[in-house]
């Protein structure tokens, strides 16, 4: 037929196989379990598909309809866009094994059509090449987002989802109001066609603002972090997990490409503010997630630090591109994982012990060992310390804020690093020790252990695989010619 | 001729500035029950500005959706609310009652409201006076579309992968909402003689005036999604009226109904990737009937849709698991 | 061509009213009344200059845009309103706990 397996359109199957899933947990949700496990699985083979396809014959263009930009939509898959998708299905896969048993009867069948609805809205994010197709994905991902954020349904989960929706929304209208500006000017809605038609005016500059005003809010930069931290803390673990892990990269990976594609063009000293916002939200939201007595919230105020992470590339960016964009990506990865596997690791002991106060851990470490080791290994990552993803990305941010003697970025990195020991060790501190209070310990499912150390795995396998990633990124060059120095 | 061209000037000025006293009315009126009724005022006020700016379709989905469910949703919203606030705490919604420091405290946001708006109005004031578009491409590739109307063609075939996701969207607010509102009280209205007539007449003509919607919308303004909102207008009403589903078709057929526009979106889909091998390419042959086909069941999906966004709580069936 | 203008510049008064009163409102049924509003003065924008064409037929993408952006808003709208509606069985108020913190 002259269509070989490689060749198989793994990219239209990672949009549609979810939204089938989604849709058939809907249909029949006695069977919900399998079903999404079933789908979750061949997300997992799509993306490797693709992977394969995407490192065999390079970047990959899809005309959807047949029509091509700028009357159609493209997909568009490089190897930045490839390593979102498989991280999204790697984390989409523990996260759907922990939740076989996490949760009840009753939620789960509200939990699946949701996650499978956000898991299309994650791969259809990463695979569009328009804007307005960005900004349909968005809400999709945004409300999916939120109505899972409630399904702990205490009055705390709501407060905290109606935060977080508002701020969504307003996030997602800020970035419309920037792609009508951009429509308006260039006549298209195609990444590519917008990058060559681009530039420098008033009127491109208002839509620079407005969307890099709403992708920022929505990525939970500092100071515009604060629905976060009480949304991810008080979703039920999974979605945590997912939130933290999956869904503020979406709206940064927007934020990314559109600033590397069309923006790049603006002669703006935005990096600089980027870069001092990230460096306060590594030292305060690592000062706040010091500061919190129960783990969950620890690790969502862990998570606004991280974010600040990311946002160092972009100052750093200037002189280094590739390096600091590397970094920044390989951040994304390795956070995704870890940030993951350590939700799932709180959601156990939360579950074991029935509350997740710090102070009352009592002997888990002996108890739930699985638990705990996926939560020191995911905090390796996390501090940065060898070998891991987490180390790998900080030496590279590291390395880049060296070589053009930005001392300060140096100091604010270093400190953040000894601060996310700090919290780490201080949950793991607890975990030896005993309790004031003994307590009747709950049942923790095995598979819900091992889905937390498969994903603390991951963050620390990256940490071997350096190379091999930052050749993958390096597909299609995302961020201009350049090589990586490990 | 320029006694006409003032005269529309002077109509365009009194429009927009109805439209901003209308917004501020919703936003800041006092009394919250005059702000909704403000809001669809809004509505349909908007939908006369659509007209006036020579987007009919957009002017029929503002008024059946932005204006009619919307504000049918705010109504219901705040007739369920009204007796919890009661029982609450007192809340003082009233804004008389704010603190001095608080009316201080409005002057900064609105400083930096009025930056924001005078810089859009100069990104605005300098695009150019004349662009295209994409009208150029919309026009040499409307005979391939299947259809002839425009807008039906970029929603249903240039782009119909986002109409695609965006179906999907209104399904997902439907799970939302059954998944968050399982307690919440539906409402349970005493359907009085005029509603009970009213609806008996209304019903019938709302269901023709969707399916003529839904026909024209292949060569003229009107579509699935007008259509649709027709159609979850007339299930509002049977609602409002008493009319409850029949028990039995509460559980699978009810889902099937409700999911039948996304699955049959998925379906063609596929069905174009295997004949044409490209995702969601219509042969033109074939394109006029796929696109009907498509919106037959998405409008009523879509309608029923939205009649359950509106109903609020699920079916029996869902909360009994 | 002064239509086209007057009603984006509506837009975006729309725009900054809603944004004002999203932040200064207290009630949340007000602050998704103002969110609806931004919503509608970014497609006001987007259609009014779509009809920047020199042969008077407007730009039928953006129409399709706003289209689907009319359907997005009332499904945010439903999911808002019936967490109002939890937030204040719970609180007793529709409103934030903590206001004032910000």
């Amino acid at each position: 037929m002259g269509i070989t397996f490689i060749d198989f359109p793994w990219a239209i199957a990672l949009i549609l196989l979810p939204l089938t899933g989604g849709l058939s947990c809907f249909l029949w949700p006695s069977v919900s379990k399998i079903l999404g496990l079933v789908t979750v699985i061949g997300v997992m083979l799509s993306a490797t598909g693709l992977g394969w396809l995407v490192i065999d014959k390079g970047v990959y263009h899809y005309l959807v309809g047949g029509w091509g930009a700028p009357l159609g939509i493209e997909l568009y898959v490089d190897g930045l866009s490839l390593l979102m998708l498989m991280v999204t299905a790697l984390v989409a896969l523990g996260v759907s094994i922990y939740s076989i048993h996490y949760f009840e009867l009753s939620y789960q069948r509200r939990f699946w059509p949701l996650w499978l609805f956000l898991l299309t809205a994650l791969n259809a994010l990463f695979l569009s090449a328009d804007i307005f197709n960005l900004y349909v994905t968005l809400e999709l991902m945004g409300l999916a987002a939120v109505a899972l954020a409630t399904l702990t349904g205490s009055h705390d989960a709501f407060t905290a989802a109606m935060r977080y929706l508002l701020a969504t929304l307003l996030g997602s209208l800020a970035f419309l109001f920037g792609v009508v500006l951009l429509y308006h000017s260039f006549g298209s809605l195609d990444i590519a066609v917008l990058s060559e038609r681009f530039e420098s005016n008033i009127t491109a500059w208002a839509a620079f603002g407005l969307i890099s005003a709403g992708l920022v809010l929505k990525t939970a930069l500092f100071p515009m972090h604060f629905w976060l931290p009480p949304a991810h803390a008080n979703a039920p673990a999974p979605v945590s997990a997912v939130l933290s892990a999956l869904v503020v990269k979406a709206s940064f990976y927007i934020l990314l490409r559109l600033w590397l594609e069309i923006f790049s063009q603006l002669d703006t000293d935005v990096d600089i503010l980027f870069g001092f916002l990230g460096s306060i939200a590594i030292i305060w939201g690592s000062l706040q997630a010091l500061r919190q007595t129960r783990i969950k919230l620890l690790v969502a105020y862990s998570t606004v630090a991280q974010v600040g992470y990311l946002f160092l590339a972009f100052p750093l960016a200037e002189k280094v591109g590739v390096t600091a964009w590397s970094a920044a990506v390989y951040l994304i990865l390795s956070h995704a994982l870890a940030k993951s596997a350590m939700f799932l690791a709180a959601g156990n002991l939360l579950r074991f012990g029935g509350h997740d106060r710090i102070a009352d851990l009592d002997r888990v470490a002996q108890r739930l060992p699985i638990t705990v080791a996926a939560f020191a290994l995911a905090g390796v990552s996390i501090m940065g310390l060898p070998p891991s993803g987490g180390f790998i990305s900080k030496w590279l941010l590291l390395q880049s804020a060296l070589v053009q003697s930005q001392w300060g970025l140096v100091g604010v990195m270093l400190i953040g690093g000894v601060l996310a020991a700090a919290y780490i060790f201080k949950v793991l501190g607890r975990a030896f020790t005993q309790a004031p209070l003994p307590h009747e310990p709950g049942v923790v499912p095995a598979t819900m252990e091992w889905a937390a150390l498969l994903l603390a795995g991951g963050a620390i396998l990256l940490g071997f695989f350096a190379s091999e990633i930052l050749a993958i990124i390096e597909i299609g060059s995302p961020f201009g010619a350049g090589e990586v120095k490990l | 001729m320029e006694a006409l061209a003032l005269l529309q000037d002077v109509f365009d000025i009194l429009l927009g500035f109805g439209l901003l006293w209308l917004a501020w009315l919703a936003l800041f009126s006092l009394d919250l029950f005059r702000s909704i009724v403000s809001f669809i005022s809004f509505g349909l006020l908007m939908a006369i500005i659509w007209v006036r700016l020579d987007a009919p379709d957009v002017a029929l989905a503002e008024a059946a959706i932005g204006a009619g469910l919307t504000g049918a949703l705010f109504l219901a919203a705040f007739a369920k609310l009204q007796p919890a606030s009661v029982n609450g705490k007192g809340s003082s919604i009233n804004p008389q009652k704010q603190s001095s420091r608080k009316q201080l405290l409005r002057w900064l946001p609105a400083l930096i409201m009025l930056w924001i708006a005078s810089g859009l109005t100069i990104a605005i004031l300098a695009l150019p006076p004349h662009a295209t578009g994409l009208t150029s491409e919309v026009t040499s590739n409307l005979t391939a579309s299947g259809v002839s109307n425009p807008v039906t063609a970029v929603l249903l075939n240039f782009r119909g992968y986002d109409t695609l996701l965006e179906i999907v969207v209104l399904l997902l607010a439907l799970l939302a909402v059954w998944s968050i509102g399982s307690s919440v009280p539906s409402i349970e209205s005493e359907p009085g003689p005029v509603l009970d007539t009213l609806s008996r007449l209304l019903v019938p003509i709302l269901i023709m005036v969707s399916a003529y919607l839904l026909w024209v919308g292949a060569h003229a303004p009107g579509g699935a999604f007008q259509a649709g909102a027709v159609l979850g207008a007339a299930g509002v009403l049977l609602v409002l009226s008493g009319w409850k589903l029949y028990p039995g078709l509460e559980g699978f057929p009810l889902r099937l109904v409700l999911t039948a526009g996304s699955i049959t979106f998925v379906v063609i889909a596929i069905l174009t990737m295997l004949v044409s091998g490209t995702f969601m390419q219509f042969p033109p042959a074939q394109a006029s009937i796929l696109i009907l086909i498509l919106e037959m069941v998405a409008t009523l999906s879509i309608g029923v849709t939205l009649a359950a966004l509106f109903i609020g709580s699920p079916p029996t069936d869902i909360k009994k698991l | 061509m002064n239509t086209v203008f007057l009603y984006a510049l509506v837009g975006i008064g729309l725009f900054c009213l809603g944004l004002f009163a999203l932040i200064v409102q207290a009630h949340l049924l007000r602050k998704i009344l103002a969110i609806n509003i931004m919503g509608s003065g970014v497609f006001l924008i987007l259609v009014a200059l779509a009809r920047r064409t020199e042969g008077g037929i407007p730009d039928p993408v953006p129409h399709a845009m706003v289209i689907t952006g009319i359907v997005v808003a009332v499904s945010a709208t439903a999911l808002a309103l019936v967490m109002i509606l939890k937030v204040t069985e719970s609180s007793g108020q529709p409103e934030f706990p903590d206001e004032e913190s910000k």
